[in-house]
């Protein structure tokens, strides 16, 4: 391992063209994250298309490097126009835009950008150390195991997502009938292809993510209400804070870190949610509670290091398991794809060296990523100032180039048209979009190692309980759904007597 | 029945609906067992979806309705509110109101989105048969003239055609000359 991760540290520092991909793909991260309405997901997609023609190795980079980049840059408008410029950071507005209002904006800034780094190295350590290990265990799995980890993931996530369980559970439904658009696995027979061509090779991942989320995203941006933006006025010299800012703080910082690579871990629910809950952690345990929200250090560090913590917690089952713990890890599982590889247990074995490439990658974006925030502030302040109206048809544009360059062919571009528009719909009505992803991206595993699993053991379905692995899975899914629904119904009941309390 | 429950027994039958014509859709789907069959074949996942949404969307439909009893005995002698849908985002919003037809689409979607979707699908139409850089300045140009604010539209008028040519033509050789992906030259090739 030791031997990988050193080559692959020489892969990334010794080639200009990677470090100058990484370099751009933080600059353009940190862009995408501050700019309120536009996500790390929307960066993702636009740049896609410049990756195809790159090595492997340097295009993943810079796709994790984007990723880096957009998950911090969002701290930016959270601090200087108290608006999240992704949902990441809001948990950040809470105190970031009080401090700011007081007048410390530089110290808010360097104090944000100081926790975001140390959450990211803790998230990007793990994942270095823990990936490798749990890929070797994972070696270990056989069709049984992977269905139950799967459908464990499944379920999990649609669990997580909203407020109702059975919304999650038909959205992951839905997204797994797209999924059977195409040829079956195992004996590829055509399904739903309705005699076309086209439809025989189903609907590309990337293009079901980039328009469930990028269009979609773009087309919500272009129909709110643009108002003008109104920059905090800001002074940062040097670090933009004191060691003694971050007396009393060390612990929150680590234990937001941790929180945030737990969260990370778990599919679907990635920065988005862990700065709320290392929000609230850190408030529930300080000795101080009351002053949160005022504009303290305390609230910025926890939401901060909790976001970035999530980046390698999101990594660890995408390159284990092959399961992304958010969106942008699932476009970065359509990234490896486009580069012909699958990740999974078998991606260290067979791509060990891309994958080292890439944890190296991380670690030169995180650093990158501290510099040119410390140090370009002013400039990516600049750039919030950039219309919308300039900003979005762009986006639009090189997103169906993606789709175009996936096959030469208009069909994908008609697929985005076709999942911007499902993804509007499913926000109109409030349905999940996680689990839908999910639901498309692991149907074929699923299935796959389910139709495996019954040929392995002659159709005895009772195998999956025997098995050790599998059995714990089905024992832990069942037990999350159970959780979930008692800790619905009371939430329910909850509600309703506050209903009745409020009219009394 | 409030507006909240309308929408998600809508959600519910949109569910059943299309789970019963996917089902309908899985017996043109033909099965191949050479080694026999051991319990599932290329039909059987999408039978077990299409009815795993089916009990999903009815319980769906029965939670919602058994709320709307149980908030109902509630509010028994409270007047129902305006009935206004809006999404968290407020874009799409529906209010029984008197107005223009336009007015009243703009209420249900918003007509910047509505008009955003024509121009993507016009745009794409015109992707392989007029070409990459004319369908992309065409799109530039109407998309940014639509989101820039009305008062705003003369003074970026100019600005947005010539940037529109500008990163259309740029894109178009960047993305060929250096970066060798295929785009589709249409009448100016």
């Amino acid at each position: 391992m030791l031997e990988l991760l050193v080559s692959g540290f020489a892969a990334i520092f010794t080639d200009p063209l990677a470090i100058s991909m990484v370099f751009l793909g933080v600059m353009v991260g940190i862009i995408f994250g501050a700019l309120p309405g536009l996500t790390t997901v929307a960066g993702l997609s636009m740049f896609l298309p410049v990756t195809y023609v790159m090595v492997s190795h340097v295009g993943l980079s810079m796709l994790t490097a984007i990723y880096i980049g957009g998950t911090s840059g969002g701290l930016i408008s959270a601090i200087l126009l108290n608006m999240p410029g992704t949902p990441a950071s809001i948990a950040t507005t809470f105190d970031g835009a009080p401090m700011a209002k007081k007048g410390e904006a530089g110290k808010a800034l360097g104090i944000a950008v100081f926790a975001s780094l140390v959450g990211t190295l803790v998230g990007v350590g793990v994942m270095i150390f823990a990936s490798p290990v749990l890929a070797r265990l994972t070696l270990k799995f056989g069709p049984w195991e992977y269905f139950t980890v799967t459908f464990f993931a499944l379920t999990l996530i649609a669990s997580l997502t909203g407020k109702s369980v059975i919304k999650g559970l038909l959205s992951a439904l839905f997204g797994m009938m797209f999924a059977t658009i195409g040829l079956s696995p195992v004996d590829g027979t055509p399904r739903y292809t309705f005699g076309s061509l086209q439809l025989t090779s189903g609907f590309h991942l990337l293009v079901v993510l980039v328009g469930l989320y990028a269009i979609r995203e773009v087309l919500l941006t272009a129909s709110s209400k643009q108002e003008p933006i109104k920059v905090l006025k800001y002074k940062m010299k040097g670090l933009g804070f004191g060691l003694h800012d971050m007396a009393g703080n060390w612990i929150n910082l680590i234990r937001s870190s941790l929180v945030g690579l737990g969260i990370g871990i778990l599919p679907g629910i990635g920065g988005s949610t862990s700065n709320i809950i290392a929000y609230s952690v850190a408030k529930n345990s300080s000795k101080h509670p009351e002053k949160y929200g005022t504009g303290i250090p305390d609230g910025i560090i926890a939401s901060e290091a909790s976001n970035n913590g999530s980046i390698g917690g999101a990594m660890i089952p995408l390159l284990t398991l092959g399961i992304p713990g958010d969106g942008a890890t699932a476009i970065l599982l359509g990234g490896f794809m486009l580069h012909g590889m699958q990740p999974g247990p078998l991606l260290f074995q067979q791509n060990g060296d891309v994958v080292y490439s890439i944890f190296a990658a991380m670690v030169l974006g995180i650093i990158f990523m501290a510099v040119l925030m410390w140090s370009g502030m002013r400039m990516f302040v600049q750039v919030l100032k950039v219309p919308n109206h300039i900003l979005i048809p762009l986006i639009v544009v090189l997103c169906s180039i993606g789709a175009y360059a996936l096959g030469n062919r208009v069909f994908d571009m008609w697929g985005l048209l076709l999942f911007g528009f499902v993804g509007l719909m499913m926000a109109k009505f409030k349905i999940p979009a996680p689990p839908f992803i999910l639901g498309f991206i692991l149907e074929y595993q699923l299935e796959l190692n389910l139709r495996r699993g019954l040929e392995y053991s002659n159709g005895n379905f009772w195998d999956v309980f025997t098995r050790p692995i599998s059995g714990t899975f089905l024992a832990l899914t069942i037990l999350s759904m159970v959780v979930t629904i008692i800790n619905n119904h009371k939430a329910s009941v909850r509600e309703l007597k506050e209903k009745k309390e409020g009219t009394a | 029945m409030n507006s909240d429950t309308k929408r998600e027994v809508q959600i519910g039958i949109f569910f059943l609906v299309l789970a019963t014509a996917y089902i309908i859709g899985t017996f043109g789907i033909s099965t191949f067992t050479p080694f026999g069959n051991r319990g599932l074949d290329s039909r059987s996942i999408p039978q077990l979806i299409g009815l795993l949404v089916i009990i999903l969307s009815i319980a769906h439909i029965a939670q919602v309705l058994l709320r709307e009893k149980q908030v109902k005995a509630l509010l028994e002698n409270e007047q129902e509110a305006d009935t206004l849908v809006c999404d968290e985002d407020e874009v799409a919003c529906i209010q029984p109101v008197k107005g223009t037809i336009i007015e009243r689409l703009d209420r249900v979607f918003s007509i910047k989105l509505l008009l955003s979707f024509v121009y993507l699908t016009l745009y794409i139409a015109a992707y392989q048969p007029v070409g990459f850089i004319i369908s992309s300045t065409g799109f530039l140009i109407a998309e940014s003239l639509l989101l820039v604010k009305k008062e705003e539209r003369k003074r970026w008028r100019t600005f947005i055609i010539l940037f529109s040519i500008g990163a259309s033509v740029l894109i178009y050789f960047i993305f060929t000359r250096y970066l060798t992906l295929f785009l589709p030259s249409g009448i100016l090739g």
